[in-house]
């Protein structure tokens, strides 16, 4: 690959927006981490995916004779991606995920290939609402959805404890109606 | 009727008290409407009749479908309309504008009138004719409650006019057509139709014609196929050759249709700027056949957009919108323009936006040469997928040939590093002023500028792959436009800096300055030992050209100022 800029100009490796290089200002992760049984809830959720892939792919292994001879190597491949994805990203989610909430802002870091910093104002938000799936019920846990006026500005919070969103979107709401201004 | 409206005005003024509201009547959709459903029921009857009387169709379901299509279609909207008529109330009050319709399902709707943000008014041949228009109050619920906009389907002309007065309260506005247009911003020169006629939907719009044309000659026990063979000679002319014939007359056929289009829909067209009693909007006026009529509260302005297609950037062609909030970007309300030269859309933007220079004219900052390594790389693997997936075929079957893959290859390859440097170029951000301005895309180059007063929301990206080149993306949500901006692989020192700029105060609270000698020694990704690096990770750190301090200060980025 040929390099065509000059020196000077050429970025740092390697810089996350937690680390950009030295003399910079960076970013701090959020202060609170996520509940540990949210690695349970990932796994699950990520189970369920992987099932379902493979099951459409297994169905067409099962009624469709024509392709079987080369549907054999896509299961396998799904199964065992699938598998490194149930068994891995969990965990590396909840290294990642991290959130906070101040007077003035909802500020969290998630994902774990593509990693996102995400802050909204309070004053810009237009409605908390907490969101809870099957398996998030069943481990007592809870997604907190804080929406702005804009259509791609949603900061979702998964795997709190159910209580700890419950407060906080009570907080929010609160903080949120003593803000003056029509969110937009 | 209009006579019928104006009482409640009178009533509105009488009442304007304490509770003036409660005692607004609610007023009927313009009775004409049922003559303009009367008229389009009959004259949807008449394909049938002149089917079956003049062309001896035989009346069963296989042969007389398509014209019973458009009978029975005549039928449906008829009922529809009259019910909608029968069952629609409508009133203004000061506080909110109400509809109570439906004739299965009751709905009532109403929209608070400081929240209304554009009233449009337009209208179809048969609604113009009988005086009717469409009013269409928006409230930026299309955007953020995916509502449709309140509409009113339909009322007389004068009524639409009185209620865009009472409701946005645009003075300069007696009657459509009459009066001064204000401060005329652009109009339309016909010239520009080249810039419209020829795209992809050309093919879309005469595939479309012809296969109704076909449709509708086949009922009327026509076979196109023995006209196309009075006319040419398909077995002597060779299909290649054919084909080619057909191409040409369908792209023809669609460009004539898309010519008729542009010239009906923007006939007259004038953008320009009116004065209404809370501050001014924005207005275009079109339309030949159908009239429309869009006004854009200037205090919902947040800045604006031009679009540059790759395929006819040459040309110098552009599409120009504005970014306000609570117009749906899915209709035709933020385009300001026509397709046109990019030459007359900069300087109509900055006297949109009031700013000479216009924002979206400013120098870009360039983004870094990891930008156009991702997007090398990404050309390279589309190529090598496409190339292995021909190889796996010429492997397997009989069709595809042993050396197909790398012809294949050959083309695709460059012709994706091609485009890949042609993404990289369109990359590009700056901050003016009250502005943000970013610029990507491939097929279309968009350079956005937004209000920073506008943004509602900043995250930071980074994939692992942007990471190993030093690359983030910042993205600003935003109730304006598309909801979201972005600058796409900036080096993420500059990322940094854009994202705490482009909403004053927000990220502050969880920034901090790094020390200076920590960052070599915090470096934890195992891969960057392992990875082959072209510049080894340890040597950036001592390499003299990029000594600690310099890359952040020496970024080609120089607008971006942290606010920190």
């Amino acid at each position: 690959m040929a390099e065509v800029q000059d020196a000077a100009a050429r970025p740092r490796r390697y810089a996350s927006p937690e680390d950009p290089g030295a003399g910079a200002v960076r970013l701090r992760p959020p202060a609170n981490r996520v509940e540990r049984r949210a690695i349970g809830w990932w796994a699950l959720r990520a189970g369920v995916q992987v099932a379902v892939a493979a099951g459409l792919l297994g169905a067409l292994y099962a009624f469709v004779e024509p392709a079987r001879p080369w549907l054999g190597a896509p299961i396998t491949a799904v199964l065992a991606a699938g598998a490194a994805y149930t068994a891995v990203t969990p965990w590396v989610r909840y290294s990642v995920h991290r959130w906070e909430t101040t007077d003035e802002a909802v500020y969290s870091r998630t994902g774990w290939w593509v990693r996102e910093w995400r802050a909204a104002p309070i004053s810009r938000i237009q409605t908390v609402d907490t969101l809870r799936g099957p398996f998030a019920q069943m481990l007592g846990l809870a997604t907190l959805v804080v929406t702005t006026a804009s259509a791609r500005g949603a900061v979702r919070i998964g795997g709190l404890d159910a209580a700890v969103a419950e407060t906080e979107a009570k907080r929010l709401t609160r903080i949120t109606q003593q803000t003056p201004g029509d969110q937009t | 009727m209009t006579s019928a409206a104006l009482p409640a005005d009178d009533t509105r003024d009488a009442g304007t008290g304490a509770d003036g509201s409660a005692e607004q009547p609610w007023l009927r959709l313009d009775r004409r409407m049922i003559a303009v459903d009367l008229v389009q029921l009959v004259l949807a009857q008449i394909p049938t009749i002149v089917a079956v009387q003049v062309f001896d169709v035989p009346l069963t379901p296989g042969e007389i479908w398509p014209v019973a299509v458009i009978a029975v279609f005549g039928v449906v909207s008829t009922v529809n309309g009259i019910a909608r008529w029968i069952k629609t109330r409508y009133r203004v009050t000061d506080e909110y504008v109400e509809r109570r319709t439906g004739f299965l399902v009751r709905k009532y709707r109403r929209v608070r009138r400081d929240r209304i943000r554009s009233v449009d008014s337009q209208a179809t041949l048969k609604l113009r004719i009988a005086g009717l228009r469409v009013v269409t109050f928006g409230a930026g619920q299309e955007n953020t409650a995916r509502e449709k906009a309140l509409a009113l389907n339909a009322v007389s002309r004068e009524t639409a006019e009185r209620l865009r007065r009472e409701l946005i309260g645009d003075d300069s506005a007696t009657a459509e057509g009459d009066e001064p247009d204000g401060d005329v911003l652009a109009r339309v020169r016909y010239g520009w139709i080249v810039y419209n006629i020829f795209n992809v939907w050309a093919y879309v719009a005469a595939v479309s014609l012809l296969f109704s044309a076909y449709m509708f000659v086949t009922t009327f026990g026509i076979d196109p196929w023995e006209l196309i063979d009075r006319v040419v000679d398909r077995e002597a002319m060779g299909w290649p050759a054919f084909t080619l014939l057909v191409l040409a007359v369908t792209g023809a056929i669609g460009v004539a249709g898309l010519a008729v289009t542009f010239v009906t829909g923007f006939w007259d067209f004038t953008l320009s700027r009116v004065a209404t009693d809370g501050g001014t909007a924005l207005r275009t006026r079109q339309g030949l056949l159908r009239t429309r009529e869009i006004n854009r509260d200037d205090a919902r302005l947040r800045g604006a957009q031009i679009r540059e297609p790759l395929l006819w950037r040459w040309m110098g062609m552009a599409e120009t919108s504005v970014l306000t909030t609570g117009l749906s970007i899915w209709s035709e309300a933020p385009v300001i323009l026509p397709r046109g030269p990019v030459r007359v859309a900069r300087p109509v933007v900055a006297r949109v936006l009031g700013r000479t220079p216009s924002p979206l004219d400013t120098d870009l900052a360039r983004h870094p040469g990891g930008a156009l390594r991702r997007r090398l790389l990404w050309g390279t693997v589309f190529a090598a997928v496409v190339t292995g997936g021909v190889a796996w075929a010429g492997a397997t079957t009989a069709e595809v040939g042993p050396d197909a893959w790398w012809i294949t290859g050959a083309v695709v390859w460059p012709l994706g590093l091609l485009l890949a440097v042609a993404a990289y170029r369109s990359l590009g951000h700056a901050l003016v002023d009250e502005y943000l301005v970013v610029r990507s895309g491939l097929v279309a180059r968009a350079t956005s500028a937004l209000q920073r007063r506008a943004v509602s929301g900043v995250s930071v990206r980074q994939s692992i792959l942007q990471r190993r080149l030093g690359l983030a993306t910042v993205a600003v949500s935003t109730a304006a436009g598309e909801g979201g901006y972005e600058a796409p692989d900036m080096a993420t020192p500059d990322a940094l800096a854009f994202a705490t700029a482009s909403s004053p105060g927000l990220l502050t609270p969880f920034l901090v300055p790094t020390p200076a000698p920590s960052s070599p020694t915090t470096e934890p990704t195992p891969a960057a030992e392992a990875a082959p690096a072209v510049e080894p990770g340890p040597a950036a750190d001592t390499s003299p050209a990029t000594s600690p301090a310099t890359p952040p200060a020496a970024g080609p980025t120089p607008p971006t100022a942290p606010d920190a």
